[in-house]
């Protein structure tokens, strides 16, 4: 077989794997884009609802008997929506919304998740008790301050905090002076968030006789998006589940459709490269560091140890996953 | 007939829930609400609007809400403008930069709509007195 006769079926093969591969990305994205379209007008008539209930304007209790009514699978794609208004607004409208949770059985769901094995799913059972102000459910979060991920332990602490029992003062402070170095609250930033403000004083005995132990919202709310992160890991979605799985299996078949051509391709072109002797050159490489890196994660990993979180950081997403 | 005239306030957060929220709660009271979402489109909306008051997000893209207070205030059409700055800074130091840039009031998120609501009709009367 000569080139000429190679080269135009390379080339078709070629070009029927990237036009598939095009083709997939199109129909995923109109999908995707579909697919929020019919969620956005699927909620839609129960934003309303929510902004009058949040905003404490349902005095004839409509936007209640409305969002009391949402069923169960509806519920699960407004929920994201009743958590993101819960940490901004204070006071009754605060209280119907976490009404509102207790109704769709969130605080329960919250309770058994704590014992998750999975630290994200646990994270974020203790970050929606904290929002809930379930008193309840401190003696269930306070054993979290001992938990091994130290994301965990903090948002535990955070929601401990926000609660207010008294019993939680004592143990966050447990935490902060902890026997186990490796387990210890470290002071500066994670204490500000943990809602106690640390008292300027060496001495732990003298901080836990002396210390001032308040609770502080507006800084232990800077950490709402490391335990709110979406996650799939904290999904509770079944059907969610069977969709990654089916595009799991999807992507296993596409792959052999272009991507496996490709590769292939650029095989061949080393092969022939090493035996006509071509040698690759990559030219000059700069390094690009990671210097953008948020303070507020920096600090979190414990790199930058007291660094003041502002009321306007945001932390991005969970720092590890389980 | 004649049409009473609602009184115009311009809200300006890049939090949609929020906008969404006190523009409801405004309405809700008879007011004229402007929802805009970043400094610039503040600065644009006050300007060519004249309102009464303005709702302001200290962090914003584009301005600050810092930032548009202060090109208020530097404005002669728009200098005696109120101003009420409502924002997650909750420390001592970020208040006393908000009073000293000249805001008319001061509102930490989370924030009670109801009490914005007092501060927004306290500081309407302040101007009629």
């Amino acid at each position: 077989m000569t080139l000429n006769q190679v080269l135009p079926i390379a080339l078709t093969v070629i070009g029927f794997s990237v036009a598939s591969t095009l083709a997939v990305i199109a129909v995923a994205k109109t999908r995707r884009g579909r697919g929020s379209v019919r969620s956005r007008s699927l909620l839609a008539p129960y934003r309303n609802a929510l902004i009058a209930m949040a905003s404490g304007e349902d005095e004839d209790g409509q936007a209640k008997d409305t969002l009391y009514a949402v069923p169960a699978p509806t519920w699960v794609r407004l929920r994201p929506n009743v958590l993101a208004f819960l940490p901004k607004v204070r006071g009754t409208s605060a209280d119907d919304l976490r009404e509102l949770m207790r109704f769709h059985g969130e605080i329960d769901r919250a309770k058994r998740m704590l014992t998750s094995r999975s630290a994200v799913r646990r994270a974020h059972a203790a970050y929606l008790l904290g929002l809930a102000r379930d008193r309840f459910s401190s003696p269930l979060l306070l054993p979290l301050l001992n938990d091994p991920d130290a994301d965990v332990r903090l948002v535990a602490a955070r929601a401990l905090g926000v609660i207010g029992e008294p019993l939680a003062a004592s143990g966050i402070l447990g935490a902060l002076d902890g026997p186990d170095p490796d387990r210890r609250v470290p002071p500066g930033l994670p204490a500000r968030a943990l809602g106690v403000v640390p008292v300027r004083c060496a001495d732990p005995d003298q901080r836990r006789r002396g210390g001032e132990v308040h609770l502080d919202d507006a800084s232990v709310d800077d950490l709402a998006p490391v335990a709110g992160a979406d996650d799939p890991a904290g999904r509770d979605d079944a059907g969610a589940r069977w969709r990654d799985l089916g595009a799991i299996l999807l992507a296993s078949v596409l792959e052999n459709l272009g991507y496996r051509q490709a590769t292939a391709w650029w095989r061949l072109e080393g092969w022939a490269a090493s035996l006509v002797g071509r040698k690759q050159v990559w030219g000059t490489m700069t390094r690009q560091g990671f210097g953008d890196e948020s303070p507020a994660v920096a600090a979190l990993s414990g790199d930058v140890p007291g660094v003041a979180l502002s009321g306007d950081v945001r932390v991005p997403a969970l720092r590890r996953h389980a | 007939m004649t049409e009473m005239v609602k009184t115009r306030i311009v809200v300006a957060d890049d939090d949609q829930d929020i906008l969404d929220l006190v523009v409801f709660k405004l309405t809700q009271a008879g007011y004229d609400a402007v929802p805009v979402s970043d400094g610039v489109a503040a600065l644009a909306a006050i300007e060519a609007d004249l309102p009464r008051l303005a709702i302001l997000d200290v962090m914003m893209p584009g301005l600050s809400g810092m930032d548009v207070l202060r090109k208020v205030r530097a404005n002669e059409a728009t200098k005696d403008l109120d101003v009420i700055l409502l924002t997650a800074r909750a420390r001592d130091s970020d208040l006393d930069t908000g009073f000293a840039t000249g805001a008319s009031d001061y509102v930490i998120k989370p924030f009670s709509p109801r009490e914005l609501m007092h501060r927004v009709n306290a500081v309407l009367a302040r101007d009629t007195r």
